[in-house]
């Protein structure tokens, strides 16, 4: 089978989902982003690339503890899953080759 | 205090957010919205929480439908793709079914497209004016003595006339229909078929467009004439666009009018009304008073209005406008939509006929056929489906016990009968390429299927939707309601959905039978009128047309043509006999009571007219031409006048009559004839001999087996009298069968039609029989071992079909009767639809489903019972 194709927003949400460890939920993702890019991010982007990454079985989620400020609701919180993992790592070696071919003169120029 | 979101807010994401991510979400939300009103204030809190609510407005979150609730895109597309992989094995497993739906299918759209594509062409008339919404024809209604007749002409003043009276015209134009004329520039002449004559105002009303000359002052002078660009290539060659004088050369109009040539106009659009080759301006003619008075109806006047005129209104105000300009003149006046000329004309004494027209009727039958071909298609579709509702059973029964849903089932068959439609329309297309030229030829038009326009694309995809939706729903429907529990344990009535398939096929053959039907009587009454005993002698006469110097020569040529062996007669007339509109109430009659007047039909003949045509004298004698008086005051009348007039043939001799104020005597009386298309009654006709009247045409009788040799002694002495026009000559029964052409055509259509919609049920009846024989083959193997004959087992199997078939002919029979009874009504000489025809169509529909359902039958007799029985 093919790899599932990652967006780019996908592919942030999922590196900030795998930086945040077991305290990666929507309010905290979004903020983690904000603050990392520097874009202004919405709640419902977070949340609709978090639905589409558990379809692709790229994390999984479980509900959490509920706090005051929530009013009394109920957190899910995600992991990156072993695929995703694995998707991630295909992402960053696929880069990494990309960069190293290269040719010395332009990455030069580049920077 | 503890800060809250806008409830409004809150309410509406509690709303519309999909259940199981309420928590979540709204937690996420509200935590967000108090670390917010902490840094940056409530106000500023309170906004972003809107804003983050209405951010939630999307696919993945809305609330949907409980079963769909988890991951839908994904599901549906597999689910989606996986039902046409399975309607595509279902196609290739049971070849034979597929290949009777998908050709049923595709005849039907096929011929539906066809028809389209005429009635389109048919719709297309004269839609090309941009402002044809506010242009009107002025037509007359004239009474003549007691009867009101619908005339398409009108008087040459009325156009500019109405203009000057009535603001609401914008534009009037006014149009002379001519016949044939020459044109000569320097050495070259042409025939051109159509002149017309009209006014400057024509390129105001209509649309069509110049090539050369100014819209704005053209035909405002006398002596002015307008060629289409074809006509120009023929006088001036195929490069005439390159000379620079063409405008302002002088044009030679038969011999004798010298026009300048003021412009060149675009050749007419096929689907105009208004056919022309040349236009000649009217100012020409408008000094000559005969043509150019208030009493003579000569010219079609058109009129377009001002955009916020009402037509009625004005309609209502133009009415008796007649009568201010003719105090004694009855005639009324009324509008005519352009759009409605074309399709929507019928008018008296031909007066129509300088306009192309065509009739609604046709439009009718044709849709009715192509509506007929497409629902007998539908049929076999929805039996064949339903018919194997068995196998597909076990297959629903599957489904539904995995999980499947109704709702899903529906849609899984509907794919199928969409993947059938079109793979039909793939095929019907090609049918349309292959038997558009046939059709073309069929109804004389030219007709291009329009691939280059997308309403032509989208009108096919949407009449595929419409098909594999109106195919499918019932099938998909039936199908879908089996229960599961029953379907698999094999609890399944075999004759389910029976009735209803077999009154489908009941129908499909009511369809059918009416068609043949109706192709036998239409065949029947063209016969008729073609073999009819019209009171003359059609065969072997040839009618020639007089043209130019020919007029004063006829005597000449009729002497030289009488010498040549193969000519036995030659008559001079001004009428061909086909038919004669020229008419008159200009007469008085010894003994006519005061007021009693009619119409009288006439013509101007020479003393051989009788012996050519073959008319018979039943009292009195013909014309003679060594008796002076009979030139100027003798008459010959027909037996429907004598009676008319209240006389016996024999007493009508000698009684005075007089035409136009000449006075006369009635010399003798002819058996009636028919000088109009049998649609109408014979009525009074008289006969003059007016030498010094030109006559336009010349009767000619040749001898049986010398018709070649005629008309070559026919075409030497034309050329000989005169030098500038072609002979045109026609033969009598010809131009006679030509006045049915419509007809024959519409005969010829619905005949092809008739074949295909037969042959498109039989298609679906031979389905249902292999079908019916696959049902029944371990019955038949245990009747074979029993003892049965082949003959009845095969009697056994189609008995069922033949009972069908049956009772279609007794629905069909009545049906029939009364649509081909309102046709016939038309003619006022037709046959009786007699029994026989009704046998021999029910008939027909037999054998032929006999031969369609036997097939199978004998297939399943002749069987090895061994063999159907071993397998269990």
């Amino acid at each position: 089978m093919k790899r599932t194709y990652l967006g780019e927003f996908e592919e942030i949400v999922l590196l900030t989902v795998a930086i945040m460890g077991d305290k990666a939920y929507g309010v905290s993702i979004t903020e983690e982003i904000e603050e990392q890019t520097g874009r202004s991010v919405s709640v419902s982007a977070v949340h609709a690339a978090l639905h589409r990454l558990e379809e692709k079985n790229m994390v999984s989620s479980y509900m959490g503890d509920a706090t005051a400020e929530r009013g009394g609701r109920r957190k899910r919180l995600f992991s990156v899953t072993a695929l995703g993992n694995r998707t991630l790592d295909e992402i960053r070696l696929l880069r990494n080759r990309l960069w190293d071919n290269i040719p010395l003169r332009i990455f030069s120029t580049l920077q | 205090m503890k800060l809250t979101p806008p409830r409004w807010a809150d309410r509406l994401l509690e709303w519309f957010c999909a259940p199981h991510l309420l928590e979540e979400v709204q937690g996420d939300l509200h935590e967000r919205f108090q670390k917010n009103a902490r840094v940056f204030g409530e106000e500023s809190a309170r906004w972003d929480y809107i804003v983050s609510v209405l951010g939630f407005i999307k696919p993945f979150a809305l609330k949907r439908s409980k079963e769909l609730s988890s991951s839908p895109l994904l599901y549906i597309q597999i689910m989606i793709s996986n039902y046409f992989k399975i309607a595509f094995r279902n196609l290739l497993k049971h070849k034979g079914y597929s290949l009777i739906n998908i050709a049923g299918l595709a005849i039907g759209l096929a011929c539906c497209m066809t028809i389209g594509l005429f009635i389109r062409d048919e719709l297309s008339y004269d839609r090309f004016h941009a402002n044809g919404k506010s242009i009107y024809r002025v037509v007359e209604q004239q009474n003549q003595v007691g009867t009101f007749y619908d005339i398409a002409v009108t008087p040459g003043p009325l156009a500019p006339a109405l203009k000057a009276d009535y603001p609401e015209i914008q534009a009037a134009t006014r149009i002379r229909q001519r016949g044939l004329r020459f044109l000569q520039h320097d050495s070259t002449t042409i025939e051109i078929e159509k002149t017309a004559i009209t006014d400057n105002e024509f390129f105001k009303v209509f649309d069509f467009k110049l090539e050369r000359g100014n819209a704005k002052t053209i035909l405002l002078q006398p002596r002015e004439v307008i060629i289409t660009e074809s006509t120009a290539e023929k006088l001036f060659g195929s490069n005439w666009r390159q000379s620079d004088k063409l405008l302002g050369e002088p044009l030679i109009m038969n011999n004798e009018d010298t026009l300048t040539l003021a412009g060149v106009v675009q050749d007419i659009p096929v689907n105009s009304h208004i056919q022309f080759d040349a236009l000649v301006s009217a100012k020409t003619y408008e000094g000559i008073a005969r043509s150019y008075r208030w009493g003579n109806n000569d010219y079609y006047t058109y009129l377009q209005l001002r955009p916020e005129a009402d037509a009625m209104a004005l309609e209502k105000k133009i009415v008796n406008y007649i009568k201010g300009k003719e105090p004694k003149s009855t005639t009324t006046l009324l509008l005519q939509p352009l759009y409605d000329i074309y399709l929507h004309s019928n008018f008296a004494f031909n007066t129509d006929s300088g306009s192309k027209t065509s009739k609604i009727i046709y439009i009718h039958i044709f849709s009715i056929v192509g509506i007929i071909i497409l629902l007998i298609a539908l049929f076999n579709f929805i039996n064949l489906a339903t018919a194997r509702a068995m196998q597909r059973g076990r297959e629903v029964g599957v489904r539904k016990a995995i999980g499947a849903l109704r709702k899903q089932l529906i849609f899984q068959f509907l794919s199928e009968s969409v993947l059938m439609s079109f793979i039909a329309v793939f095929f019907a297309v090609f049918l349309l390429i292959a038997f558009l030229p046939l059709m073309n030829n069929l109804a004389a038009k030219a007709i291009v299927i329009p691939f280059t326009n997308p309403y032509f694309h989208l009108t096919v995809l949407a009449l595929t939707l419409l098909i594999s939706l109106l195919a499918g729903i019932y099938p998909a429907f039936y199908l879908s309601g089996f229960q599961p529990v029953k379907v698999l344990k094999g609890v399944f009535k075999a004759g389910s959905g029976q009735t209803f398939r077999r009154s489908l096929v009941v129908s499909q053959f009511v369809f059918s039978i009416i068609l043949i039907i109706g192709t036998i009587v239409i065949y029947k009454q063209l016969t008729y009128i073609q073999n009819k005993n019209l009171g003359f002698d059609k065969s072997q006469v040839l009618v020639v047309r007089m043209k130019n110097n020919l007029y004063q020569n006829s005597a000449n040529m009729k002497a030289d043509l009488l010498k040549q062996t193969s000519i036995t007669n030659v008559a001079l007339s001004s009428t061909n006999l086909v038919d004669v509109t020229n008419s008159t109430h200009a007469i008085k009659w010894e003994g006519q009571l005061e007021k009693d007047e009619f119409l009288m039909t006439l013509g101007n003949v020479d003393p051989d007219f009788l012996p050519t045509s073959g008319i018979k004298l039943i009292a009195g004698r013909n014309f003679n031409a060594t008796v002076t008086t009979d030139t100027s005051s003798a008459y010959i009348i027909n037996a429907s006048a004598a009676k008319r007039m209240g006389w016996t043939p024999e007493q009508a001799i000698g009684k005075t009559f007089s035409l136009w104020e000449t006075k006369g005597k009635i010399i003798g009386v002819v058996q009636d004839f028919h000088f109009h298309p049998l649609n109408t009654l014979i009525e009074p006709f008289v006969f003059r001999y007016w030498p010094k009247e030109l006559y336009s045409r010349m009767l000619v009788k040749t001898n049986p087996g010398q018709t070649h040799e005629a008309i070559a002694s026919i075409e030497k002495l034309y050329k000989q009298y005169e030098k500038q026009t072609a002979p045109q000559y026609e033969f009598l029964d010809q131009a006679l069968d030509n006045q049915y052409r419509a007809e024959h055509r519409t005969g010829t259509i619905v005949l092809y039609f008739s074949i295909l919609a037969i042959f498109v049920s039989c298609l679906g009846l031979f389905g249902l029989a292999t079908f019916s024989a696959e049902q029944r083959t371990k019955e038949i193997g245990i009747r074979k071992v029993l003892g049965a004959s082949v003959m009845s087992i095969t009697t056994l199997l189609s008995k069922d079909f033949i009972r069908l078939v049956l009772i279609a002919n007794s629905m069909a029979f009545p049906i029939a009767f009364y649509v081909m009874n309102s046709w016939l009504k038309d003619f006022s000489y037709r046959i009786d639809i007699e029994w026989w025809v009704f046998v021999m169509a029910g008939l027909l529909a037999i054998v032929i489903a006999l031969i369609t359902v036997s097939y199978q039958s004998i297939k399943a007799a002749l069987m090895n019972p061994v063999k159907t029985l071993k397998s269990e």
